[in-house]
């Protein structure tokens, strides 16, 4: 699966799950989700939950400290690799 | 008195520190504990040989909390001034001259010098930072409700050092029990027993609480509103409280920003800038860092580490040369959209986000005085002139 396709999939449940209207112009791929407040630590949990039933990708607590996964592109890259066995 | 001892099986010096900080509230049949680092153990006397089984498996515990391996505490030193400094004892000093009397413990008065260096402090805070941000100027009681401090999650990171609030029963019988009870016998806390009320209030543990609190249900205007308060706090912090480098009372003020993220961030940018200048101004000795609040909670690892590695909390930490050690007088914290979440605070149809600064005025002046003594010709030029011309009514902000 491409990073782009994961990146497309993470965008449409970050914008439905955490109510952000399409004409918001601070969400991009690159906004931090949680210093802009669209994420905090439970839409950190949802979040992990919905990465690990789409993509097959298993996240440990760790990750969130030892990789840069703020951002929807961020995250993309990681589940890219973690599906290459790259991570 | 039985001695235990637990292995420790990895801990670095970051954790080290705020783990024999966390020790003092692992019970309370714990009569004293170090850290052994030669043979990487926890030395503890208990107050009975009934004690050792239980003792062991809380300290246990507590290790466990803090030597998960896979979170780190990375560091980043963003400003950092040395210099050569005497070593005084500034608490000595101070009781000496009565310019600080303990009233209980971790409960201090100050007056003479050491009051007139907090007041020139307080006076900076508002001539230079409240002024430069144009913060709205609010006051709050110093005691807040249980429900708020719920509300925010503080109970589920902290509560450790909340100090709860009580009063007798509405019942005459226990009122005249109490009272009489005094007269005869005099105070003793096990006169509280079965004659206290629900709690529905604490001292408030920090400063800004009130603030977010208070805007509860408010759609702000874009960028957002910077306020500034005082507030008397209190933390419980067990036999941590020594000298004025942790005091169970003190004063707290903040800065804070709600809004839009880009003028939360950009105000609390700028405000780490001012607040290393005025350490320069000063010619203190000390650093500004990356830091976290003391979780004390099992997933203290992943939350400490979250927060440094957000860089959601920085620390200006000076040094206490008779001490050993250097003490945060100053923090830099960034919420996202935590109280904007949890008081329905928006801007622009999103939760608002919010960060503060805050200063602990107690903690300031005792280390200035610990690192500059106690006479005025011999303190840096700057902040001589600063203290004689606030002492007179003449000093003007740049």
């Amino acid at each position: 699966m491409h990073t782009e396709d994961i990146g497309s999939e993470l965008r449409k449940f970050v914008r439905q799950q955490f109510s952000i209207p399409e004409n918001d112009p601070d969400f991009t791929d690159d906004v931090d989700l949680f210093n802009y407040g669209y994420i905090d630590s439970i839409g950190a949990v949802e979040l992990t939950g919905f990465v690990e039933r789409q993509f097959g990708v298993v996240f440990a607590d760790a990750d969130w400290i030892n990789f840069p996964l703020s951002s929807v592109r961020e995250i993309s890259m990681f589940v890219a690799k973690r599906i290459k066995e790259e991570l | 008195m039985p001695r235990i001892s637990v292995p420790i099986a990895w801990i670095d010096s970051d954790t080290r520190t705020q783990l024999e900080y966390a020790l003092t509230f692992v019970s309370e049949d714990v009569v004293s504990y170090q850290i052994n680092m030669t043979d990487s153990t926890i030395e503890a006397e208990v107050s009975s040989e009934d004690a050792r089984e239980p003792a062991s498996r809380k300290i246990q515990e507590l290790v466990e909390r803090y030597q998960k391996r896979e979170f780190g505490l990375p560091k980043v030193i963003e400003f950092r001034q040395e210099r050569e400094l005497p070593i005084v004892d500034a608490w000595s000093g101070l009781l000496e001259r009565r310019w600080v009397t303990p009233v209980g413990e971790g409960h201090v008065i100050l007056r003479g010098m050491a009051a007139q260096l907090l007041s020139l402090i307080a006076a900076k805070v508002d001539g230079v930072f409240a002024r430069f941000f144009g913060a709205e100027q609010e006051f709050y009681p110093a005691t807040i409700l249980c429900k708020t401090l719920d509300r925010i999650h503080h109970f589920t990171s902290f509560p450790e050092h909340i100090d709860f609030v009580a009063h007798l029963k509405r019942d005459l019988d226990v009122l005249n029990g109490f009272s009489e009870d005094c007269r005869e016998k005099g105070w003793s806390a096990a006169l509280h027993k079965d004659r206290m009320g629900d709690n529905d209030f604490a001292i408030c543990p920090s400063c800004c609480y009130h603030c977010y609190e208070g805007m509860e249900n408010w759609q702000l205007e874009a960028p957002g509103r910077c306020a500034t308060m005082a507030v008397s706090c209190h933390r419980f912090e067990g036999n941590n409280h020594h000298t004025m480098t942790r005091l169970r009372a003190f004063t707290q003020r903040d800065v804070v920003w709600v809004g839009h993220p880009r003028f939360v961030m950009e105000g609390r940018a700028k405000a780490e800038e001012m607040i290393v200048q005025w350490v320069r101004d000063w010619n203190l000795v000390g650093s500004f860092e990356t830091a976290n609040d003391m979780f004390f909670t099992q997933d203290y690892a992943i939350k400490a580490s979250f927060q440094r590695q957000q860089q959601a909390k920085k620390e200006l930490r000076l040094l206490i040369p008779s001490e050993g050690q250097s003490i945060s007088v100053f923090s830099s914290n960034f919420h996202a959209a935590t109280f904007g979440k949890a008081f329905n605070i928006t801007l622009d149809g999103r939760p608002a986000t919010s960060a503060c600064v805050g200063w602990g005025y107690e903690r300031w002046v005792y280390a200035i005085f610990s690192q500059l003594g106690f006479d005025l010709d011999e303190w840096p030029e700057t902040l001589r002139q600063e203290f004689q011309n606030h002492k007179c009514g003449k000093l003007q902000w740049k």
